[in-house]
C-alpha cells in the first residue's frame, strides 16, 4: 500500500522522538524542537498529548520509553520494487553510488511500461563515458564546496574555459538536459553539461556564494474558457509561481512569474493556447507576440 | 467527527489540492455547493498545515480564496508529497509497531506469536494504565506487516515465528533526492528519504510538473497490475466529475507528458474492442482483476500504433484510420537552430530541409488536431500549412484570424 502510516510523518517523528529517549529522559523542549522539525504545522498539538497522556504507550512520565533500541524498520516490499525500477533507469549510472542489487525483487515498473511522449530527441547521453565522468566528478564538487575548472563547447561551435564554484544540478524533463549552476565565474554561471569537453577540480581559491537566481519577470495573461482550455492552460503553467482570478463567465487573468532568461519559451507556450490566451501585459512582452503575428501575417497572405 | 489532521482516506483531499493547486480563485462557496462548508474548512486547515507557506490567501469581492502556490524551480521537493505522509492511525497501531519493531530489533530474533504476547506486555507494565493487546490484533497486525514485507512468518510444523524482514539499506540521498523527483511514484523514493533525516538538496528542477504526486496510488496501482499482466475495473469520472463510470480495461502503459503535467493511461477496452488513453487524474480507483492472456499482444499492437501516435490520441474527429498534416517554416541563414528544433521536436513526424531557408514538417498521425498547439509555436515562420481534414485547417486559419484581431493587427492580408 502506497498510502500507509508505515511512512507517515508521525511514526518518523515517534522513530525521532523515541530514538533520542533511548539515550536520555526527554524533556518537554526537546520533543517539541523534534516534533517542530520532523513533522507538520500542527502536528504538536496531537503527537505530544497522545504521547504525554499514555493514548500511545512509549514514552514514561519522566521522559523515559521502554524501546530499548533506536527505532528502525526495513524497507517494503513496495519500497524495495520502486527501488528496483530506478535501476532500470538509463541515469542511474551518473550516480557513484549504485542501487543496491536486488536479485529477488520484482521492478514496480520497467521502461516498456512507462513513456515520456514529448520529451525533446536530442536528450544528455547517459551512457557515454566522458559524460557520466564529468556529472559524477560536479557532484563530488558540489557536495565538497571545490571549485571547478571546465572547459566546453558554446553553441556556436567555440570553446570557452571557465573556473566557478559549483553549486547545483538542474535537470530539465522537457529537455532531458542537465545544466550545472554555479557561482563566482564572472563569464556566466550555467553551463550545459551536455557541452563539458573538459572538466577538474581547480585550484583556484573562489568565495563560495549562493547561486545568483536569475531576473524574475511577470507575465499577465487574459483566458478564454474554450475547448477546456481553463484546464490545458491551468496545467501547463502549473509549475510557475502564479495567480488567477476570475473576470466574469469564461474569462479569467493570470500572472505568471517566470525567469527572464527564458522569455522566448515563454513567448512561444502562449502561442501555443492560440486565441483562448492573451497577454495583457506588459506591453513590450504582448509586443513580442505582436511581432511573430505581423511576420505570420505576410508569409500566410 | 473532530477534526484531524491525519486522514484515513486519500480521494478527498486528493480533490482539494488539484482545484487549490491548478485553480486557485474559487470561493469557499464555490466549493461549498459540491461538499459541505465543514468539510472544505477541514481540507484547508489540513492543507495549511502539511504545506506551510506555500498555502496563499487572496481577498476578493466573492470571498477569501485559498491556493497552493509553488515554484518548482525553486522547491527542490515535491511539496505535494506531504499528504501521502498523512494517513491516519489508531493508537494501538502506532505503539504497537514501535514495541513489535523494538522486540524484533536483531535480525537473528524470531518468535512465536505467543513469545511476542509476553513480551508486548513487559513493554506496557510502567504506564499508569497498561494497554491489553489481544492475540487477533498482533496476529492480524503481524499478518500486514509480513503482507508489506517488513516482517517474515517462518513456518515450522505447526509453529509460526516471526522475524523483521532483511532489507536495511541506505539508498544514496541525492540518487533519492533526484528519483523521487523525475521517476513514477517518486513519493516512495521520498518515503526513503525520510529515512535519512535532513541534507542539502544537489537537484533543482525546471519544468518540473509536480501534480502527477496526487496520482501516485491509482498509477502504483496500475503498474502492479501491468507487471502482474492483469485486466483492472476503472473507476473513472468524467466531464469535469459530473459522472462516474465503471469500465473493464487492460493497462498496457503510462503515457507521461513532460510539456503539459497530465499523465495518461493506454488501455484496452474489451467493450469497445479498442486502444484508448485515460487521463490518471481521471480514474479515482483501480481494482484488480484476472490476468489477461493477451496481455503481450495487446501491447504489441499499442507499439504498433507509436509511428501515428502524436500523442495519446488514437483516434481523430473524422474517424479517418490516418490523418495527415504538413507544414513548411522560413528561417534566415543565422537561424540554424529552427531546423535543429524541428528535428527535435518532431516526435512521429519527418522533416526535409527544402534549400537553405526553408524546411518541411508531415506526419500521419491518428488525430492531427493533437498537433495544433505544437504547430502555433511556429507562428511568424509558416509560409505554408495544410491538414487532410479540411475542417481542422479551417479552424487554424480562423485561429489565427482571432489572433490577428485581438492584438490589433486585424484587416490587411488574409490568412
Amino acid at each position: 500500500m502506497i498510502f500507509s502510516e508505515l511512512y507517515s510523518a508521525y511514526y518518523n517523528t515517534v522513530a525521532a522522538v523515541l530514538k533520542a529517549a533511548c539515550g536520555h529522559p526527554l524533556e518537554k523542549g526537546e520533543l517539541r524542537r523534534i516534533i517542530g522539525e520532523k513533522a507538520f504545522g500542527e502536528s504538536a498539538l496531537n503527537i505530544a498529548p497522545a504521547l504525554a497522556e499514555e493514548r500511545w504507550q512509549l514514552l514514561r512520565a519522566d521522559g523515559t520509553t521502554p524501546i530499548a533500541h533506536a527505532p528502525t524498520m526495513p524497507l517494503t516490499a513496495l519500497q524495495l520494487r520502486w527501488l528496483k525500477a530506478i535501476s532500470l533507469d538509463p541515469r542511474v549510472r551518473l550516480f557513484p553510488e549504485a542501487v543496491p542489487d536486488l536479485p529477488d525483487v520484482e521492478p514496480l515498473f520497467t521502461p516498456e511500461d512507462y513513456t515520456v511522449f514529448d520529451r525533446y530527441a536530442d536528450g544528455d547521453p547517459y551512457a557515454d563515458e566522458a559524460y557520466i565522468r564529468h556529472f559524477r566528478l560536479i557532484l563530488r564538487a558540489i557536495r565538497e564546496r571545490t571549485p571547478l575548472e571546465i572547459e566546453s563547447a558554446t553553441g556556436r561551435g567555440s570553446r570557452v574555459r571557465r573556473c566557478l564554484m559549483p553549486e547545483y544540478l538542474e535537470y530539465s524533463e522537457k529537455d532531458d538536459k542537465f545544466r550545472l549552476i554555479g557561482s563566482g565565474c564572472r563569464w556566466g554561471n550555467t553551463i550545459n553539461l551536455g557541452r563539458i569537453l573538459a572538466c577538474a577540480p581547480s585550484e583556484r581559491l573562489l568565495e563560495p556564494g549562493p547561486a545568483a537566481r536569475p531576473e524574475q519577470a511577470a507575465v499577465e495573461l487574459e483566458l478564454r474558457d474554450r475547448r477546456n482550455a481553463l484546464e490545458r492552460v491551468m496545467m501547463h503553467f502549473a509549475h510557475f509561481e502564479k495567480e488567477a482570478e476570475r473576470l466574469d463567465g469564461d474569462r479569467y487573468r493570470l500572472r505568471v512569474i517566470y525567469d527572464r532568461e527564458d522569455e522566448t519559451e515563454m513567448v512561444i507556450r502562449i502561442l501555443a493556447f492560440g486565441p483562448m490566451l492573451r497577454v495583457t501585459a506588459p506591453e513590450d512582452f504582448a509586443e513580442l507576440i505582436r511581432e511573430r503575428l505581423r511576420r505570420q501575417k505576410m508569409f500566410l497572405s | 467527527m473532530a477534526y484531524s489532521e491525519l486522514i484515513k482516506n486519500f480521494s478527498r483531499i486528493r480533490e482539494y489540492m488539484r482545484e487549490f493547486y491548478l485553480y486557485g480563485f474559487k470561493s469557499r462557496d464555490e466549493y461549498a455547493t459540491r461538499r459541505s462548508g465543514r468539510s472544505y474548512d477541514d481540507e484547508r486547515r489540513r492543507l495549511e498545515s502539511w504545506l506551510g507557506d506555500a498555502m496563499r490567501f487572496r481577498q476578493t469581492t466573492e470571498g477569501k480564496n485559498v491556493f497552493i502556490s509553488i515554484d518548482t524551480r525553486v522547491s527542490r521537493h515535491n511539496p505535494l508529497y506531504a499528504a501521502w505522509k498523512a494517513k491516519s492511525f489508531t493508537d494501538g497501531d502506532i505503539t504497537l509497531h514501535f514495541v513489535l519493531f523494538d522486540i524484533l530489533s536483531e535480525p537473528e530474533t524470531a518468535l512465536t506469536l505467543a513469545e511476542l504476547m509476553e513480551r508486548i506486555d513487559g513493554y506496557l507494565q510502567g504506564f499508569r494504565e497498561p494497554r491489553m493487546f489481544d492475540e487477533s490484533t498482533v496476529r492480524k497486525k503481524l499478518k500486514e506487516y509480513a503482507d508489506e514485507g517488513i516482517i517474515t512468518a517462518e513456518r515450522d510444523g505447526k509453529t509460526v515465528r516471526y522475524r523483521r524482514a532483511g532489507a536495511e539499506m541506505q539508498p544514496d540521498s541525492d540518487l533519492l533526492d533526484f528519483f523521487s523527483e523525475v521517476a513514477p511514484c517518486g513519493v516512495i523514493g521520498s518515503y526513503l528519504l525520510d529515512k535519512q533525516g535532513a541534507h542539502d538538496g544537489h537537484f533543482a528542477f525546471k519544468h518540473h510538473y509536480i501534480t502527477s504526486a496526487l496520482d501516485s496510488e491509482v498509477v502504483c496501482s496500475l503498474f502492479l497490475a501491468m507487471r502482474a499482466k492483469r485486466a483492472v475495473t476503472l473507476e473513472i469520472a468524467w466531464r469535469r466529475r459530473e459522472w462516474i463510470r465503471e469500465r473493464q480495461a487492460v493497462p498496457l502503459r503510462l503515457m507521461v507528458s513532460a510539456q503539459s503535467g497530465r499523465q495518461y493511461l493506454m488501455v484496452y477496452l474489451p467493450s469497445i474492442q479498442r486502444i484508448q488513453s485515460v487521463r490518471t487524474d481521471a480514474i479515482l480507483s483501480v481494482r484488480p482483476g484476472a490476468v489477461c492472456d493477451r496481455f503481450d499482444e495487446l501491447r504489441q499492437t499499442l507499439d504498433g500504433m507509436a509511428p501515428h501516435l502524436w500523442g495519446i490520441s488514437t483516434q481523430g474527429r473524422t474517424g479517418q484510420r490516418l490523418e495527415h498534416v504538413e507544414f513548411t517554416v522560413h528561417y534566415e541563414k543565422n537561424e540554424p537552430h529552427i531546423h535543429a528544433r524541428l528535428e527535435r521536436e518532431k516526435r512521429c513526424g519527418t522533416v526535409e530541409r527544402l534549400d537553405g531557408n526553408t524546411s518541411r514538417f508531415s506526419a500521419d498521425v491518428y488525430d492531427a488536431g493533437e498537433l495544433m498547439p505544437w504547430i502555433r509555436t511556429f507562428l511568424c515562420r509558416i509560409t505554408s500549412i495544410s491538414f487532410s481534414d479540411p475542417l481542422l485547417e479551417a479552424r487554424f486559419r480562423e485561429d489565427l484570424r482571432e489572433m490577428y484581431a485581438q492584438y490589433g493587427l486585424e484587416g490587411g492580408a488574409e490568412a
